[in-house]
C-alpha cells in the first residue's frame, strides 16, 4: 500500500483529471475491492461488473472526496454499489413475482461455471446472515479500524465490535467444523 | 487513517468485556482473520483491469467538460445576481434623484418663477396677473349679459385671443 503522502498526491492527481493517477488507484485497490465483492456475491461475473461500476463511480465522485480515510470513502461507495445491486435484483425478482426467499437463495447460492471452484470459506459464509457477512468483509478487505467501521456504519463502536466478534467467532466455528 | 495494525484490540474489547473475555475475543478475531487470509479470493483478470482503465480514460474528458459546465453555470448565476442587484440599486438611486424634478414639472407655477430668488418681483407679477384675470372675468360676464351694447360674439373672440396671449406671456416667465 502506498504511503499516505503518496496516496494524497495520487488523489490530487485524480482530482485534476490525471488518467495515470486513476490508473494507480485501480492498481492499488482493485484486488481488495474485487475480493470484497466476490465474497459478498460469490459470483465472478457479478464481481467484475461491480468492480467496473465502482471505478466509474470513483471518477464521477472524486471531486466530493474531502480528505480523511480514503479507504473508508472508497469502501462506502463499494458498499452502496453492492446494495444497489441487491435492490436491482430484488426489483427484478418482484417483477417476476418470485418469492423473496428465492431471491436470497439465488444471491447466496450463485450459479458457478465449471471453471469456478467453490471454496469452503465461500460455502460457510453463506451460512452467516447478510449483515454480518458484509461487516466481516468490510473489516477484512477495507483494512479499516473498528472505530472507522463504526463511524462509517453510523453505529456505536461497541455494537460494531460485538457484531463482528460474534460473526468471526461463528465463521471460525463453521470453518473448524463445530 | 488509524492504522489497523496499531489498533489495540485487547484494550478496545476491555471497554466492554472482562479481561479474560477480552483475551478470548481477540483470539477469536485473530484466528478468523487468519482463516480469511488463508482462503484468498480470485484476483480480477488483467483484461478486466485494462478495460476499467480504458473506460476511465474515456470518461475523463466528459468529466472535465461536466466540471467546466458546472463552473460556467455557477459563474453565470453569480453574474446574473450581481446584474439584478446593480439594476435594482441604480433604479432606487435614480428614483431618489428625480423626486424634486417631478415636483417642478408637476407644479402649475412657471419654471422661471419657481427657480427665481426674487420673491418681491415674483409676487408683483402674480399680483398683476391676478388683476388682469379678474378684469377679463368681469368683461366676460358683461359680454354674456350684453351690458356694453357691442357685438357679443366678436367681443368674446377678441377676449379669447387676449387670454391666450396673456397665458403664453405668463408661462414664458
Amino acid at each position: 500500500m502506498a504511503k499516505s503522502d503518496d496516496l494524497a498526491q495520487i488523489i490530487i492527481g485524480c482530482k485534476n483529471g490525471d488518467a495515470g493517477c486513476f490508473s494507480q488507484v485501480v492498481d492499488m485497490y482493485a484486488s481488495r475491492c474485487y475480493g470484497y465483492f466476490y465474497r459478498l456475491t460469490g459470483n465472478k461475473d457479478v464481481s467484475d461488473e461491480l468492480l467496473s461500476a465502482l471505478f466509474v463511480k470513483l471518477v464521477e465522485k472524486i471531486g466530493s472526496y474531502r480528505g480523511g480515510s480514503f479507504e473508508s470513502w472508497l469502501f462506502r461507495i463499494a458498499s452502496n454499489i453492492f446494495h444497489d445491486y441487491l435492490r436491482g435484483r430484488q426489483r427484478r425478482t418482484k417483477l417476476l413475482d418470485e418469492r423473496k426467499k428465492q431471491l436470497e437463495s439465488e444471491i447466496v447460492e450463485p450459479k458457478y461455471t465449471d471453471s469456478e471452484r467453490i471454496d469452503k470459506l465461500q460455502l460457510q459464509l453463506r451460512r452467516l446472515d447478510e449483515n454480518t457477512r458484509e461487516l466481516i468483509m468490510l473489516r477484512f478487505y477495507s483494512q479499516l479500524s473498528f472505530k472507522e467501521i463504526a463511524k462509517m456504519r453510523a453505529e456505536p463502536i461497541g455494537t460494531t465490535l460485538s457484531k463482528l466478534h460474534r460473526g468471526l467467532k461463528r465463521l471460525r466455528e463453521l470453518m473448524e467444523g463445530y | 487513517m488509524i492504522d489497523r495494525n496499531q489498533e489495540n484490540l485487547k484494550e478496545l474489547f476491555e471497554k466492554f468485556l472482562s479481561a479474560e473475555e477480552s483475551t478470548k475475543a481477540v483470539e477469536d478475531v485473530q484466528k478468523a482473520e487468519q482463516i480469511l487470509r488463508e482462503n484468498p479470493t480470485p484476483e480480477p483478470d488483467d483484461m478486466l483491469i485494462a478495460n476499467i482503465k480504458a473506460e476511465i480514460a474515456m470518461r475523463l474528458p466528459l468529466r472535465r467538460a461536466d466540471v467546466f459546465r458546472r463552473m460556467a453555470y455557477k459563474v453565470a448565476t453569480v453574474a446574473a445576481a450581481i446584474i439584478i442587484v446593480a439594476a435594482i440599486s441604480v433604479s432606487l438611486l435614480e428614483e431618489k434623484d428625480t423626486g424634486p424634478e417631478k415636483l417642478v414639472y408637476a407644479s402649475i407655477i412657471p419654471r422661471a418663477i419657481w427657480e427665481s430668488d426674487n420673491i418681491a418681483t415674483d409676487d408683483a407679477e402674480l399680483a398683476v396677473l391676478t388683476v388682469e384675470l379678474e378684469q377679463i372675468e368681469a368683461e366676460v360676464s358683461a359680454l354674456q349679459l350684453g351690458e356694453n351694447g357691442t357685438n357679443g360674439d366678436r367681443a368674446v373672440e377678441e377676449l379669447q385671443m387676449e387670454l391666450i396671449e396673456i397665458n403664453s406671456a405668463f408661462w414664458k416667465g
